[in-house]
């Protein structure tokens, strides 16, 4: 246990934010993409610096990984991953409605990743009434042995992070990927304030 | 007062600001585009996108942009996947060899109540960021690349040639296809060299691996074994095919004569071939037998070609 966890309250409620923000952001993606899109009920846990990599290894065995960073008011940031098994790339542009000689695999990857975490961070945004802006996405690398490398590398400067995992299905193109947001320490207090505003208000 | 201010500061950013409607006419740009597009505001404003700017590929333009108006997302264009979207002039044309400026392109939905009336388009100018990033890389690629080749030669170096065996055996097995090794010794290395130095020595190495690699096919991997000894996978190739290659190899070599310091050296080489069997657990037994044959043809009279005996085990 430590400082930044969160009460049964707290986490009900910032459970309950994101399932309302998912399901909105499912219908509107199944509109743009014109084919379901299934969510599976996010997982809301703490990580720590140094188990990062194992948490983000347990969950698939991802082959690219695209990061994109968003920033709110009320000091509501963090870092979106989204992460992607071995798949067909010309059933994911047929998913985006491009023709698949108009752009590369890689970009395909990042033009979905950008909109599935921007929808849903933009519908998360508006309950909490807050905005987000986004860096551009980034493929952070298509190898996941050099993504591995690449965050055990790392020495963080953060310890905690607050750890939101979304899975994306879509059925009629087979297709699976995960989103991982993460939420730093100091950005953590900054929602447990606006979450005990929330509480406060009912 | 702060309107004028900010349309002045618009025109003084190094961002490139374009206002479209939803039919994508430019209803507004700034100064920074002008300037780089070389275009006046008559030719623009009020204009199609796609008349003003016909490098845009329009159907994935059109696509991109209907993302930003139905779900009122931001969406982004980076120089890593398309290196520009708007043939634009840039800041460094001495000092880099980019036609069009690189650019980080933003898309930003403006509503009006509630609905998506305007899209923003911000073009950022990395030239900079894309012609070091691209240096980079070439000198990563170069750095890789000299750590599998031998300097002297241009072979593979031992240690990559043998992961490169490493793996052909491990694929060669699971898929029971054939693989087979061709191990060269060069005859009389040290006698060449105390005839003509060690700078004579050196000049045939090269010319040696020359021709071995003029006679090799697509997917065979070449390296240099040791000081004088090459040697040769050849996946998907059985004994009979091995041996044609080895043979072949040896006569390009006796024939080819070296020139050196206005003298002729005549080399040859010794070969031994061998193909891996279903007793093989490890690459190195492959090496082993093609070793073992390599010794029977220096051992028979050097220039000519030993092929390993199949195993029998009963």
């Amino acid at each position: 246990m430590n400082a930044f966890d969160l009460t049964e309250d707290q986490h009900d409620c910032l459970q309950e934010l994101i399932n309302v923000a998912m399901g909105q952001a499912s219908d509107q993606l199944a509109r743009y993409l014109d084919t379901f899109v299934y969510l599976k009920v996010p997982s809301i846990e703490q990580v720590r610096s140094e188990h990062l990599f194992d948490s983000l290894n347990h969950d698939l065995k991802a082959t690219a990984i695209v990061s994109q960073g968003f920033f709110g008011y009320e000091g509501i940031r963090g870092e979106a991953l989204l992460m992607y098994q071995p798949l067909d790339s010309n059933r994911l542009a047929d998913l985006l409605g491009y023709e698949a000689d108009e752009l590369s695999f890689d970009e395909q990857m990042i033009d979905l990743s950008s909109i599935l975490t921007t929808t849903f961070l933009n519908v998360f945004a508006s309950q909490i009434d807050n905005q987000m802006s986004y860096s551009a996405p980034r493929l952070l690398s298509t190898n996941l042995t050099k993504v591995n490398e690449h965050i055990q590398q790392q020495s963080f400067n953060w310890d905690f992070a607050l750890k939101v995992k979304i899975s994306y299905q879509v059925t009629d193109y087979s297709f699976n990927c995960d989103m991982v947001l993460l939420i730093p320490e100091e950005a953590i207090n900054n929602i447990k304030a606006v979450i005990d505003r929330i509480l406060a208000d009912f | 007062m702060l309107n004028e201010l900010c349309g002045d500061l618009s025109n003084r950013l190094n961002t490139g600001i374009l206002i479209l409607d939803n039919n994508f006419k430019i209803l507004m740009w700034n100064r920074f585009l002008e300037v780089h597009a070389n275009k006046s505001d008559k030719q623009v404003i009020g204009k199609s996108i796609f008349t003003v700017f016909p490098e845009l590929p329009k159907k994935w333009f059109e696509r991109k942009l209907s993302s930003v108006l139905q779900l009122k997302n931001q969406s982004f264009c980076g120089w890593e996947q398309r290196h520009h979207l708007f043939e634009l002039s840039h800041s460094r044309p001495i000092t880099t060899d980019s036609d069009f400026m690189a650019q980080n392109c933003t898309f930003l939905p403006i509503e009006v109540k509630g609905e998506v009336e305007r899209i923003c388009i911000l073009i950022e100018d990395v030239t900079d960021v894309c012609h070091y990033q691209t240096q980079l890389n070439k000198v990563l690629q170069e750095l890789a690349l000299s750590n599998r080749i031998d300097g002297l030669t241009q072979a593979f170096n031992r240690k990559h040639w043998e992961e490169c065996l490493a793996a052909e055996f491990s694929r060669a097995q699971r898929y029971k296809q054939d693989l087979a090794l061709v191990m060269l010794d060069l005859d009389q290395f040290k006698l060449l060299n105390d005839t003509y130095g060690h700078q004579g020595g050196d000049k045939v190495l090269i010319d040696i691996a020359e021709v071995i690699n003029g006679l090799l096919r697509m997917g065979d991997l070449f390296g240099r074994y040791g000081g004088e000894e090459f040697a040769v996978i050849l996946p998907n190739t059985g004994l009979t095919g091995a041996n044609d290659v080895a043979e072949r190899i040896r006569k390009a070599i006796a024939s080819n004569a070296i020139e050196y310091q206005d003298k002729n050296i005549n080399a040859t080489v010794s070969i031994g071939v061998a193909v891996m069997d279903e007793y093989d657990t490890r690459y190195e037994d492959i090496i082993s037998r093609a070793d073992i044959a390599l010794y029977k043809a220096k051992n028979s009279g050097r220039n000519q070609v030993c092929l390993a005996k199949e195993r029998i085990i009963s």
